[in-house]
């Protein structure tokens, strides 16, 4: 058992890079040897608690360059620096990335929403992230990059394993992007907890898109019931092009939950786990759809 | 009577500062000098500890001083935690400092270090060389009582107590039963999870007096920490700071003696303050019970008989379980007439950590389990949750299971009738899925301590020249109001205004004692106290005024800082110029008043009769759920409460108490459990033992039913403990009424309700 002591158990050089040129060269120098510090609330849990060491600590969230939401009607860029707070309070977020708006909206309080920031969440590599499953299904992609250069990465290949991603010990997450989601699309976000603003038992997304009574393109993401965040695209594969009627929900929602294996912890166990899935799965592909425009 | 100040809810004194956070909390001082002190605990639940090397710690640059338990001059005490009377060997138990030969549990202490920094002296902890060999262990209270279990103490059983009380004949009683209903239920630890951890720094004074500003519920542990070190009484001095909760969990010693160790070793300040995580595994946790009960009743929905087994544990050391096992076996019944009851209950040593104190003290276990029953009758029998109730509740006049009387006044049919009917009228289910539900559940606990305990309590006022009173009381304030409640009562006796009196607190050697701040005795105790003390400066003013207005002692009444005479209002003296004129005339301007508490014998046999409790307090929680069908999650939507509190001295702050006992039940109920697999933590941060937020809890609607009848000052009663009773079986029950099951183990998580559901289906 790890006792949180407080203290920081291992000494660290503390840098502060205010441009993202100098927190890349930072990490090209103590390449293996720096950790980035963005709002620390994962971070520093992990460094009290003994299980994360480093000899360089880079703080980057003061990196005024990285900390931005662009949206220009189709697309949404989001700088990796942001407070999960201002993504919250974000009116354009509210209106057309309902799941973004609603898996923010979940998460912690306020106090910790003001550090936090979205990189954050993601680079920490939880597989139950909330951010991650709305990103999954709006198809998001991330820009990595380092003093070698830039590389884009969709979401989907971004989670290796629990606190693994493919990040490699040189770069930092510079922009996070969300494509163009098309026309008569709705989407939405479901958690449970133990109590409110808790880390999700388990998690789901869903967005999809309608043409007339049908489902056009569809996508369907889990968190907390693997080892990384997922999609099920068994699931979606069920709704995509079908006319939306409720049987169609409970198939979809009962096939996700037959491919799902996910494990007992301390939050939860895998048969309630697995029982659940199918409801908030069910419950998200509703909202979704009546979001897109669909009646049901 | 009429009161003018008591029964005002006026903001308490110490509001303000703490709000604006100037207020300084044990952590919050320090000392020029001072050294940081850390605790080095065992890694295992069961262990000998084989050998203990500190050379490569003490030779750390910055280290002043590593012990182990060979440098405490008195390690091992008989203790009486906290007691002044004689109580006897079944009330006693061993208080290790710290650990020797045998480790008993997880996180048990096992060395001391004070360093100049708090990273130097953890730096020295890995330095401490421990070699273990692990034992087996036992980690379940019914497995720790056969024959051949593992000792987990030195003696030759894990048992700590045993009691039985003996009404009628159980037997021949459930043979003429209608109905009998049978159920095991158990309830898990609980953490009291106080915002302010364990802390306190320690210094030795000019005078060579060891000196500890301490957070603590007991300021009187001042007499055990001078027996580790083998010195006077009057050579140890505990200072109270401003306590940030308590909630049983610094009722035993914290940090205490370990400062003292370390202070009187260095003779530099010493501070010590646990982190959180340490703080789970360093001090107590509520009682786990298993309890068996069988309840029978006839075809009306009159009990005849119960019969009842409550298993404790203790787990590594004896602290308070006798005590609390003595409450749990006189609160097994109920507040219900049962003209046969046959309860038996032990307490067992595990290697689990160590169960004392915890707001509740034995009366909330067997609540949760007598309140299922009531509601599990009550549906077999086709009677509603009050019908049930008033069916069978005590009246004024009925007799307690050990055959002692009631005094004051037992309000359980109208605290039950009053919380239920403010539900109102029942509400359509809100969604396909979401059912509503209601629940019902009442309540008694004593206050104030076993009378056998022979409790007292002391209080001193004095009267300044312009008119200002300074009052002195040993009372541990742990934030629910215990001072500033005095302080009204001051106020209201002397007729003068609230900030125009100052009290000192929580000192050994500057306050006079008032015994701790527990067992709901505050009020009670140091109320009383503080009333004796006012109505004797009042007696004199009195007679000194009478003298100068030339008045019937009779016909002069306190108001606004002046002697009024009653018949004649325009004739009066400012309270000063009495003061003044008693000052001229020698005559004493102070007093300090002691109160004590009925006093009773200590048991001598394990059957318990007649009166252990001086009084009671009875209230009932009314509550509305509402479940998801598809999840098993429950929302408490709302939730009434209503308790007969003989007199609210400040109603602001007796709505606090029953709001706060009601959180922290919605907590025991629904998401609380500290989970302890073979003796170790695997809850042991705020991140795994969930506690409710402020979103997870509905507003509490507080009745207050003012009898009059408590035995506290004005007819006050306690409610600090007895606001923990009811919730969490009205939840219970109202998740039974709301989806047909019955869950008997707590916390009721969604896990639990939702698999019960399905097969229930099936
Ligand atoms: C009380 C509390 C409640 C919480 N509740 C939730 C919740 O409901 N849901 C949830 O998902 N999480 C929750 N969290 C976890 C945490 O707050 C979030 O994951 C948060 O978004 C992390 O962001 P941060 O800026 O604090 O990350 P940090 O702690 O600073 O960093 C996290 C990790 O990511 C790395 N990193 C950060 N930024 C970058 C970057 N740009 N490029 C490369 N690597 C980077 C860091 O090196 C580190 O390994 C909670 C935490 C707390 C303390």
């Amino acid at each position: 058992m790890k006792t949180n002591t407080k203290i920081l158990a291992s000494e660290f050089e503390y840098l502060e890079c205010p441009t993202l040129a100098e927190a890349l060269n930072c990490l090209s120098k103590y390449n293996g040897k720096a950790k980035i510090l963005a709002g620390g609330t994962d971070l520093l849990i992990k460094m009290k608690s003994g299980l994360l060491q480093c000899q360089y600590l880079i703080f980057v969230k003061k990196i005024e360059a990285l900390n931005y939401l662009i949206s220009d009607k189709k697309t949404l860029r989001i700088g990796p620096m942001i407070s999960l707070r201002s993504i919250e309070k974000n009116e354009q977020v509210k209106a057309y990335y309902s799941a973004l708006f609603e898996a923010v909206r979940s998460m912690a309080a306020t106090s910790v929403k003001n550090m936090a920031t979205i990189g954050g969440n993601l680079c920490n590599g939880s597989p139950a992230a909330d951010t991650a499953p709305p990103l999954l299904v709006y198809g998001a992609t991330l820009k990595l990059s380092s003093i070698r250069g830039d590389r884009i990465v969709p979401v989907e290949e971004f989670f290796v394993g629990p606190s693994q991603t493919v990040l490699e010990s040189d770069e930092l997450l510079t922009e996070i992007c969300l494509p163009d989601l098309g026309d008569q699309i709705g989407s939405s976000f479901l958690k449970l907890g133990r109590v409110s603003a808790d880390i999700a038992k388990i998690n789901v997304a869903v967005c999809l898109n309608r043409t007339g009574k049908s489902v056009g393109n569809c996508r369907i993401a889990f968190g907390s019931v693997a080892p990384t965040p997922i999609r099920i695209p068994e699931a979606e594969e069920i709704l995509k092009g079908q006319e939306m009627s409720d049987e169609l929900i409970v198939k979809a929602a009962k096939a996700a939950a037959g491919l799902i294996k996910p494990i007992t912890d301390k939050r939860s166990t895998n048969s309630y786990r697995q029982q659940v899935s199918k409801v908030i799965l069910e419950e998200g592909i509703r909202s979704a759809w009546q979001r897109a425009g669909g009646e049901l | 009577m009429e009161t003018s100040v008591v029964g005002k809810g006026l903001p308490k004194f110490d509001a303000y500062t703490k709000a604006k956070g100037t207020i300084a909390y044990a952590d919050d001082f320090s000392l020029p000098g001072m050294l940081y002190a850390k605790v080095l605990r065992s890694k295992y639940p069961a262990a000998m500890i084989i050998s203990i090397n500190t050379a490569r710690a003490k030779s750390l640059p910055g280290v002043h001083a590593v012990m182990t338990g060979k440098d405490v001059p008195h390690n091992n005490l008989r203790a009486k935690f906290g007691q002044s009377t004689d109580i006897g060997p079944n009330f006693e138990g061993l208080y290790r400092v710290l650990a020797e030969e045998k480790v008993r549990f997880l996180g048990e202490a096992i060395a001391l270090v004070a360093a100049d920094s708090e990273k130097i002296a953890e730096e020295a902890l890995a330095l401490i060389d421990v070699i273990y060999e692990q034992l087996p262990g036992v980690f379940d209270p019914i497995e720790a009582l056969k024959q051949d279990a593992y000792l987990v103490g030195d003696n030759d059983t894990n048992l700590v107590s045993q009691f039985k009380i003996r009404q009628g004949d159980v037997e021949t009683a459930f043979k003429s039963a209608d109905v009998i209903v049978e159920n095991t239920y158990s309830v898990p630890f609980k953490d009291h999870a106080f915002l302010e951890p364990e802390s306190g720094v320690a210094w030795v004074d000019e005078n060579g007096i060891i000196t500890i500003r301490v957070c603590t519920q007991v300021i009187e542990h001042f007499r055990t920490v001078a027996e580790v070190l083998g010195i006077p009484h009057n050579h140890v001095r505990v200072i109270g700071t401003w306590v940030g909760g308590g909630f049983g969990g610094k009722e035993d010693i914290t940090v205490e003696s370990f400062l003292a160790l370390l202070t009187w070793k260095t003779k530099r300040p010493v501070k010590l303050t646990y982190t959180r995580e340490e703080s789970f595994l360093a001090h107590s946790k509520r009682h786990p019970f298993v309890m068996k009960y069988k309840t029978g009743a006839t075809k009306d929905g009159l009990l005849v008989a119960l019969e009842t087994e409550l298993i404790a544990d203790s787990g590594a050391y004896t602290y308070l379980s006798p005590w609390v096992l003595l409450y749990a076996t006189v609160n097994a019944a109920g507040p219900y007439n049962i003209p046969n009851v046959k309860v038996d209950t032990v307490a067992v040593l595990t290697n689990n950590p160590f169960s004392s104190a915890y707001r509740g003290f034995g009366a909330v276990q067997p609540n949760f389990a007598y309140e299922s029953q009531m509601d599990e009758l009550a549906r077999i029998l086709d009677l509603d949750p009050l019908t049930i109730r008033l069916k069978n509740c005590l009246q004024q006049g009925d007799t307690l299971t050990t055959g002692a009387d009631f005094g004051g006044s037992v309000a359980v049919r109208e605290v039950a009738e009053k919380a239920w009917q403010a539900l109102g009228p029942k509400r359509a289910d809100p969604g396909k899925h979401i059912k509503l539900g209601r629940g019902l559940a009442v309540g008694m606990m004593s206050y104030g301590r076993l009378t056998f305990l022979h409790d007292t309590s002391r209080s001193y006022i004095k009267l300044e020249l312009d008119g200002s009173v300074l009052m002195r009381s040993g009372i541990p304030d742990l934030g629910a109001g215990q001072a500033q409640a005095l302080v009204q009562i001051a106020a209201e006796e002397l007729g003068v205004p609230l900030e125009k009196i100052k009290i000192f607190t929580s000192d050994t050697s500057l306050t006079p004692l008032a015994g701790t701040s527990t067992a709901t005795r505050q009020l009670y105790m140091s109320g009383n106290a503080t009333l004796k003390a006012a109505r004797e400066v009042k007696e004199r003013l009195i007679n000194k005024a009478s003298v100068m207005l030339k008045a019937d002692k009779t016909d002069l009444k306190f108001e606004n800082e002046k002697i009024i005479r009653i018949s004649e209002p325009d004739k009066y003296l400012a309270l000063s110029t009495v003061i003044g004129q008693c000052s001229t005339d020698g005559d004493e301007l102070y007093s300090e008043a002691q109160f004590n508490a009925p006093f009773t014998e200590v048991p001598v046999s394990d059957v318990i009769t007649g009166q252990t409790f001086a009084d009671f307090t009875f209230g009932a929680y009314a509550v509305e759920v509402a479940i998801d069908e598809e999840t098993g999650e429950v929302n408490v939507e709302r939730a009434v409460t209503c308790y007969d509190v003989g007199k609210a001295i400040n109603p602001l702050n007796v709505e606090g108490q029953l709001e706060g006992g009601g959180v922290d039940s919605i907590g025991y109920a629904l998401t609380e459990n500290f989970v302890v697999e073979q003796g170790y933590l695997k809850s042991h941060s705020l991140a795994e033992y969930l506690l409710p937020t402020a979103l997870d809890v509905p507003d509490i609607e507080t009745i207050l039913v003012e009898s009059g009848a408590g035995i506290g000052p004005y007819g006050a009663k306690g409610i600090g403990e007895p606001a923990c009773n009811a919730m969490a079986p009205a939840i219970i029950n109202a998740i039974r009424d709301a989806v047909g099951v019955r869950i008997t183990s707590l916390p009721a998580t969604p896990e639990k309700i939702l698999f019960a559901m399905l097969s229930r289906i099936k």
